[in-house]
């Protein structure tokens, strides 16, 4: 198993939701973050004044699959979030050794 | 006057109707002095002099002015109440319907004077009835001693226009605090104590003066107190009669009007008024203790009533421990649009609207229908007026929906209530979600005490609102933007739809209406595209911008958007997607300010077409072409078909050296337009001449075309009130523009005068900026310049802007509170400056700016 993690532009959290969908990715975890990348965020004026958007809203998507669909959730999320412009996102990818259901205390197997 | 003793005078001018009148006088002066003898000088005989003294006083204004005048007069005060002491001044009103003429003034001297030779003490004044509708705030005695206003004679018509006139909620709250006031003052030389060895009767604490003041109280606030009060009213009575028949003996004794019961009188008055004991010092012992007895009580009452006595907030509204009430429900009961003030004089008073005023609009709000709240222009202003965002909005409106008024007033509101829409995200009903959308605006305006600080985040946010020009068109927006939900169809088109209802009973004005449905039918579009759009993607922002057109509806979508997504749970709102709405509002803001200079009107646009066919049948098609290609499209987002046409017709005959200019007061401020050709220093000279006025300018535009016209708007308070008050003050501002602008008057030696006054009035309060820009325009270097809103302001910085060399091409003029925001769009010999001339530009402008004033 596998914790997928991406971070993408807010924008494009439902196109990534939709194309994990179809490889039956079900369960997914979505939270909004703030950050930068190499692109360390940019400079904006406002009457004048420059100011810094150091970190930029994000979104994060986490989602534990199979080993063998990591290789096509990257693909699939990478398609879905590319735009092409500095700021498109990450994806890291992270072993998970264990994992269970609480309701029931079953155990996870791959 | 005061020293001469009545009784002694001389006989009146021989006319035997006046030895009459002697007579009579004599003959009451004498029953009064014989039954103070008797020590009953109290309020019986004292009445029945001041009815002799009516008689005279009927008689010789009769005589005087005749028996059908166009005057009444009144007697005031102590005699007023009708206790008139034996040495007590003569109180008179001479009130006249209109202004005197001089045949009124000899009648009146005919009337005075011989009331003068009968050797009264007469204090009078004479007034016209239009004196008393402003509050003549210098002369607060005065005033109280009308609220004892009697007529004697005359015109009793005349008096009942008077009591309307002078019995106003504003008026009866001046004289309270006025009488409080006074009150105070009285009491400071007497230590403040009633407990005086040789009280003056009169003023001292627990003397008559306070005994009238418990009475005036009552009569301002809420008469039904004088049956309440810390012990029975009789007992107000009995103290009253005391110090009448002391009062009396004074007056006897002194033979003036003296006040004080001193030692040396003590025994005498103990005397008279037949307080037993054997020895002279124990009749007085018993006096004084009587005298003690009633000014404690009187004391005790005066202190009660300043205590619970409602202060009158508005018509037949007085705020009371509980808060805002009718003073009588009875009369509220049956006048529907006299509700609403009940709530605004809470907002006013920082307090709520009582109990039991709710319970009876709640018990009376089913008999009557929207029209009876909205029944005419002042009721419908005022319920904008109370939209207003400031503290103790969202409560007050959570109270008049509570009592159902709401719901009433707006029966579309009224539909939501406690309606549920179920979804995943809101937590509370669609009528309580709006309400708390109105309280985060609220909030904005006046950001609660606690928890803390209002967070930095929320600052900027708040700085919009500060800078929007009718922030309860907003509020309103709020107010309806969820109406729709009523049914299950898609809301946005059908709150737009109930809302244009409401617009119609509003009778709003098209201006106002366009904003607020702008607002409800996009209600949805800011978050949507903040949040779900690529908002990095130019293209994102230039379209967002084009839908809103203009900063105002930017800015007011801006925050209906963060109190609409707020209000939806507690945890909706995150920091993030703050940062997200922020970013999104700078963007479409720099698109709208920077960027508008690109996007020019020319021929093959729909909107030109548009504009085309549905113009007035004086203008043709090409004059309209010819004055609207080149002009910034955002021009036709700016003003309406109206005054568009206006600035065509006055673009008219337009030459070199011909300026067109139309002034008009708008509200409380004045928008000047002004239509001619380009040429070096336009703008600085123009804005100049509005600062060589004491104009203060708010905001404005100027707009040239390539062909060289220009038209610039300017909107700007007249705090002296020129133009207002000078009936040639048009003209002459209308003359030194031309003057100023064909260059035959220098600008600058007009407002050095001006300026030397201000200099260095106050230290400054923004650190100025000056931004230059040669990115955001194609066409345009733009200069955005932040400072302290100083007198002739534009003027200098466009001046130097000129002496650098520049074309003032595009100028955006706007003002929050103390800090002006200007964003010029300039070129340099037709086009964007180059880098060093944009370091040379602000480096000057920076240096002008922090020396704050400049005149060169």
């Amino acid at each position: 198993m596998k914790l997928i993690k991406c971070i993408v532009r807010p924008n494009k959290v439902d196109e990534v939701k939709d194309a994990l969908s179809k490889l039956s990715v079900s369960g997914m975890t979505v939270t909004e973050v703030r950050g930068h990348g190499k692109q360390k965020g940019h400079t904006a004026i406002y009457r004048g004044k420059e100011y810094n958007v150091s970190l930029l809203p994000k979104m994060e998507i986490e989602v534990v699959v199979p080993d063998r669909l990591v290789h096509d959730c990257i693909k699939a999320v990478i398609e879905a979030a590319r735009t092409g412009e500095i700021g498109d996102g990450r994806v890291f990818v992270m072993p998970v050794e264990q994992s269970y259901r609480i309701r029931t205390g079953e155990r996870d197997i791959d | 006057m005061a020293s001469s003793a009545p009784g002694q005078a001389a006989a009146p001018n021989g006319d035997s109707g006046h030895s009459s009148l002697r007579k009579q006088l004599d003959a009451a002066r004498q029953e009064l002095s014989d039954a103070t003898g008797r020590g009953q000088g109290g309020r019986a005989a004292l009445a029945q002099y001041a009815d002799t003294i009516d008689g005279l006083v009927a008689t010789l204004f009769t005589g005087a002015l005749g028996d059908a005048p166009t005057a009444v007069v009144l007697a005031l005060g102590g005699y007023g109440r009708r206790h008139l002491c034996l040495h007590s001044d003569v109180d008179l009103l001479v009130l006249f319907a209109g202004p005197l003429d001089a045949s009124d003034e000899v009648r009146l001297g005919k009337f005075l004077h011989p009331l003068w030779d009968l050797g009264l003490v007469v204090g009078h004044q004479v007034r016209q009835l239009k004196d008393f509708t402003r509050i003549e705030a210098d002369n607060p005695e005065f005033l109280l001693a009308l609220l004892d206003a009697r007529p004697i004679a005359g015109d009793r018509d005349l008096f009942d226009r008077f009591t309307a006139t002078f019995h106003r909620a504003p008026l009866h709250a001046h004289l309270l605090d006025a009488l409080l006031t006074l009150t105070d003052e009285r009491h400071a030389p007497f230590n403040a104590t009633f407990y005086q060895l040789e009280p003056d009767v009169k003023a001292a604490p627990g003397g008559l003066r306070d005994l009238a003041a418990v009475r005036a109280i009552a009569r301002l606030t809420d008469p039904a107190l004088l049956r309440q009060g810390p012990s029975d009213s009789a007992r107000l009575d009995e103290a009253e009669e005391f110090l009448l028949r002391t009062r009396s003996i004074l007056h006897l004794d002194s033979k003036r009007n003296q006040n004080v019961l001193s030692h040396a009188v003590q025994e005498k008055a103990a005397g008279l008024l037949t307080y037993p004991g054997a020895l002279p010092q124990a009749r007085v012992e018993r006096l004084m203790g009587d005298y003690f007895r009633h000014a404690r009580g009187v004391a005790r009452w005066l202190e009660w009533i300043r205590r619970v006595a409602p202060v009158p907030v508005g018509p037949n509204l007085v705020k009371s421990a509980d808060g805002v009430r009718f003073l009588d429900a009875g009369v509220a009961a049956s006048h529907p649009d006299t509700w609403l003030s009940a709530f605004q004089a809470a907002i006013d008073c920082a307090t709520a609207v009582s109990d039991d005023t709710l319970s009876s609009i709640q018990e009376h709000a089913e008999r009557f229908t929207e029209r009876d709240f909205l029944l005419d222009p002042t009721r419908r202003d005022a319920w904008l007026e109370f939209l207003k965002p400031r503290a103790g909005l969202y409560a007050r409106l959570s109270q008049m929906h509570d009592s159902g008024l709401l719901g009433r007033i707006l029966p579309e509101f009224g539909a939501i209530t406690c309606r549920v829409v179920r979804d995943f995200y809101h937590k509370y009903t669609v009528d309580e979600h709006t309400l708390l959308a109105i309280r985060t605006v609220e909030r904005l305006a006046a950001p609660p005490a606690s928890p803390g600080p209002q967070p930095r985040e929320r600052e900027r946010f708040a700085s919009l609102l500060l800078d929007l020009d009718r922030p309860e068109l907003l509020v309103l927006a709020l107010l309806l933007h969820d109406i729709g939900k009523a049914r299950d169809e898609d809301h946005v088109s059908e709150s737009v739809r109930l809302a244009r209802g409401i617009f119609e009973r509003l009778a709003l004005p098209a201006e106002a209406r366009e904003v607020v449905e702008f607002l409800i039918a996009n209600h949805l579009q800011m978050s949507m595209i903040a949040f779900r759009r690529d908002t990095e993607d130019p293209e994102t922002v230039r379209r967002f911008a084009a839908l809103v057109g203009v900063e105002e509806r930017l800015k007011m979508l801006c925050l209906l958007t963060l109190a609409d997504v707020e209000a939806v749970s507690l945890e909706t709102l995150t920091p993030w997607k703050e940062e997200l709405l922020w970013r999104l509002y700078v963007d479409a803001y720099n698109q709208l300010t920077l960027g508008y200079g690109d996007e020019l009107i020319d021929r093959s646009q729909s909107e030109l077409a548009q504009f085309l066919a549905a113009r007035h049948g004086d203008l043709t098609p090409e004059e309209i072409s010819r004055f609207l290609e080149g002009l910034p499209r955002r021009y036709l987002r700016l003003f309406d078909r109206e005054a568009i046409e206006r600035h065509v017709r006055l673009a008219r005959d337009i030459h070199p050296d011909t300026v067109h200019v139309s002034l008009e007061q708008k509200g409380s401020a004045w928008e000047l337009t002004v239509v001619t050709m380009d040429k070096p220093f336009l703008f600085s000279n123009i804005s100049g001449v509005l600062s060589s006025f004491g104009m203060d300018i708010l905001r404005g535009h100027a707009m040239t075309s390539p062909n060289g016209l220009v038209l610039d708007i300017f909107q700007f308070t007249d705090s002296e009130r020129f133009l207002e008050l000078n009936p040639d003050a048009r003209d002459e501002f209308v003359a030194v523009l031309d003057n100023v602008v064909s260059g035959l008057v220098d600008v600058t030696a007009r407002l050095r005068g001006r300026e030397q006054s201000l200099v260095h009035r106050r230290p400054p309060r923004v650190t100025p900026v000056v931004h230059c820009d040669n990115h955001a325009s194609q066409r345009y270097t733009i200069v955005e310049i932040v400072a302290d809103d100083a007198l002739g302001l534009l003027y200098r910085i466009s001046r130097v802007m000129s002496q650098q060399g520049c074309d003032v091409d595009l100028v955006l003029i706007s003002t929050e509170g103390h800090k002006a925001i200007d964003v010029f769009h300039i070129t340099q010999a037709g086009a964007k400056l180059s880098a060093a001339a944009q370091d040379a530009l602000a480096a000057r402008l920076q240096r002008l700016l922090e020396e704050d004033h400049e005149v060169d």
